[in-house]
């Protein structure tokens, strides 16, 4: 008796033992996105409170209105001004959403309602393949392809480009990533729309084409709205591609398709050298900006698409 | 229908398809341009060679006689053998697209195996094949120079009686120690990210009570699928790093610190491919198990588990795939220093951050590039066909439909 009760404690003990590392693990997982921001509110706030070793406070209003970036030991000023970029940032994820969501859930149309089966497949497949390419590639053949074509593009206009590197060029790489996105959440939209709402346009003798754009699209509003949020979000965070094409502006605010221009993800990526200091400290800055610019679409994103409406999807 | 009807719907439909049609020719399009471009430099040296290559100036050793020595072998066309110094040079094409004086095989006696650095280190230097001679300089007669080709060489060098000074250069251009680093970022990130990972999924599916902490706390692990790889980074810069650095002898960003940031973007995608396929293991199981007497722990890891593993296998090949492609967070948190000798401690490049680290130099290496993007693409992408194969084959298992 003594014995079995021993071994059931032990038994016990275990469990509990197991089942607390257990915990502490998930604990731990999700504790990670409060480190996150955290960390980075913390360093990112350090620029606009101390006097960053002789240079001064970076203003806040400037900091996030102005339009000249100088960064940099030779300028040593306090001059970091992230509004144009704010906005050169807005301005192209958003301009690569205009090519990208068209193409995006047309593509997700064909391949859930007019493809053959094994036509959608492959195209699936193809999709997939698309979205497992690491965005470096996409960099790559950005750098290797688009800008060669950008600028033999701007050479017919008369216009010089500096190598390319443009807001067309980053909209173009931007687009490319962001249409396996849409589509793979378009798509499962699009499926899931009640066949009997399709039945019921065709019995009343609407063409298949204006079946599907009249009321399949609209049936699938809410989830074609919620590819094109989760596009903007990966197109805001997108880094290394962009800063292959990007060019890096460093003054002024264009909307130019052929000047150069910068995003918040590849103003993070200059200047890697420094490990101290303030061009060290203020990439964390820009950091919080990044996670506030994306925060804000989101939510104005998900405001609209209240907005517009939620028509029942099954 | 009228005919207004008929081209709306017409158009329609052609944008459709054009639109369907344009993700495969983008798909075509970069892997006809990493193929067409990077095919030229794989080979074998690529993977096995430093990047950085080595100038050497070496001088023979005095005490050496001439080799004198006939070729043992019969070398092909385009490469010159000099008997008298027992070197066969050859002009060819670096992994930098430049021609070079390359050698192509250095005899057993020759003196060119045992010279002297002339540098500031005395370690002995020995030429060996696939360095390319940038230029030889001789006591008593101008120096022989790479640029007018391996014959001249060759004549000039049987012409002299000795040589003052040889120039050569290490071969270089290759990815060696970018695909060492990358191993090791997968073997550490692996070890912290699977325990964890796979803990967490086991601690939320099978103890946890349905109430609103766990909502809340699965509803956190999601929310970092959507935070952009560049702010782990910055993450990584924060913390790892400095942890890292006072406990080690690292001075900066180091590859532990960027295992560690590879585990948290890992985090929710292992988390969730394990809880889903944790979560198709019937129910039956774990009663059946539990009635026989087995405790809680022995039911999850002996029944419960196992009944898992191809889960766990898709998230640990969806982990692979994901650090072989990461880049921005691996910029801040290991590094851009291409390295040859990769230490645990020290800055290295990834195979992805190697291209990103060598296309922001002026000017762009886009060979070697593509030629890596070539690796990383064959690798991703088979690693896909591989996920999609499992979760076929497990969905079947259990019957369940996707």
């Amino acid at each position: 008796m003594q014995q079995i009760s021993y071994k059931k404690n032990k038994i016990a003990w275990m469990d509990v033992t197991v089942k607390q590392i257990l915990r502490i693990f998930a604990y731990l997982s999700g504790s990670f996105i409060f480190i996150i921001t955290g960390v980075i509110l913390v360093k990112g706030l350090i620029p606009f409170v101390t006097n960053n070793n002789g240079i001064g406070r970076v203003p806040l209003v400037p900091f996030l209105t102005g339009d000249t970036w100088l960064i940099g030991d030779t300028f040593a000023s306090n001059l970091y001004s992230v509004g144009f970029i704010i906005v050169q940032t807005i301005y192209v994820v958003f301009l690569s959403l205009f090519i990208s969501f068209p193409v995006g859930v047309l593509t997700a149309l064909f391949i859930a309602k007019i493809a053959p089966k094994k036509l959608a497949e492959g195209l699936r497949t193809v999709v997939e393949m698309l979205a497992s390419i690491p965005s470096i590639i996409y960099g790559l053949f950005g750098a290797g392809v688009i800008l060669k074509l950008v600028y033999d593009f701007s050479a017919t206009l008369g216009y010089q480009s500096k190598g390319g590197s443009s807001v067309l060029s980053s909209v173009i790489i931007l687009a490319l990533m962001t249409i396996p996105t849409i589509t793979t959440v378009s798509e499962v939209a699009i499926r899931s729309v009640d066949p009997q709402l399709t039945q019921a346009s065709l019995a009343l003798g609407a063409s298949p084409t204006q079946t599907h754009f009249k009321v399949v699209l609209s049936a699938a509003k809410s989830g074609i709205f919620t590819s094109a949020i989760l596009g903007v979000g990966r197109a805001l965070g997108e880094a290394t591609a962009i800063s292959l094409v990007a060019g890096g502006r460093r003054a002024g605010l264009s909307f130019h398709l052929l000047d150069t221009t910068s995003t918040l993800t590849t103003t993070m990526l200059e200047g890697m050298k420094e490990s101290a200091g303030i061009d060290y400290d203020i990439r964390f800055s820009v950091g919080i900006v990044l996670m506030i610019v994306i925060l804000l679409t989101n939510f104005i994103l998900n405001t609209i698409k209240k907005k517009v409406g939620h028509v029942h999807v099954k | 229908m009228s005919n207004k009807r008929k081209f709306k719907d017409l158009f329609l439909q052609l944008i459709t398809y054009g639109s369907a049609f344009f993700s495969l020719i983008i798909l075509s399009l970069i892997i006809g341009y990493v193929m067409s471009r990077g095919f030229k430099l794989l080979n074998m040296d690529l993977i096995t060679n430093n990047y950085k290559a080595i100038n050497y100036i070496a001088e023979v050793d005095e005490a050496e006689d001439l080799c004198n020595c006939p070729a043992d072998q019969d070398y092909p066309e385009g490469v010159f053998y000099s008997e008298k110094w027992g070197v066969a040079l050859s002009d060819e094409v670096n992994l930098l697209g430049k021609i070079e004086v390359t050698v192509y095989d250095v005899h057993e006696d020759s003196p060119l195996r045992d010279m002297v650095n002339k540098g500031i280190s005395e370690e002995p230097l020995s030429l060996g094949v696939n360095f390319a001679i940038v230029r030889i300089a001789y006591p008593d007669r101008p120096s022989s120079l790479s640029r007018y080709g391996s014959m001249q060489m060759i004549l000039e060098l049987n012409e002299a009686t000795s040589i003052r000074e040889l120039e050569f250069t290490t071969s270089g251009g290759g990815i060696r120690g970018s695909i060492i680093t990358t191993f090791y970022l997968i073997g550490l990130t692996l070890v912290m990210a699977l325990p964890i990972g796979i803990g967490s999924a086991m601690y939320l599916n099978e103890y946890a009570k349905n109430n609103g902490f766990t909502r809340f706390i699965r509803s956190m692990i999601e929310t970092l699928t959507g935070v952009p790889s560049i702010i782990y980074g910055l993450m990584g810069l924060a913390i790892f790093v400095p942890i890292i650095v006072s406990l080690t002898d690292a001075t900066g960003a180091n590859l532990i610190s960027g295992a560690m940031t590879l585990t948290v973007i890992l985090l929710p995608v292992i988390i969730r491919t394990t809880e889903e396929s944790l979560k198709v293991v019937p129910d039956d199981y774990r009663f059946a198990s539990l009635a026989l007497g087995a405790s809680k722990t022995q039911t999850t890891f002996k029944v419960v588990l196992p009944n898992a593993i191809p889960g766990i296998l898709t998230a640990t090949l969806l982990a692979i795939g994901r650090i072989i492609g990461e880049s921005a967070a691996l910029v801040f948190a290991v590094g851009t220093v291409i390295k040859d000798e990769v230490s645990l401690t020290g800055q290295s490049t990834s195979l992805a951050v190697h291209i990103w680290s060598m296309m922001s130099d002026e000017p762009a290496n886009i060979d070697l590039s593509t030629t890596i993007a070539l690796i990383i693409l064959v690798i991703v992408l088979s690693l896909n066909v591989i996920i999609k194969f499992l979760t076929r084959s497990y969905m079947k298992r259990y019957g369940v439909n996707q």
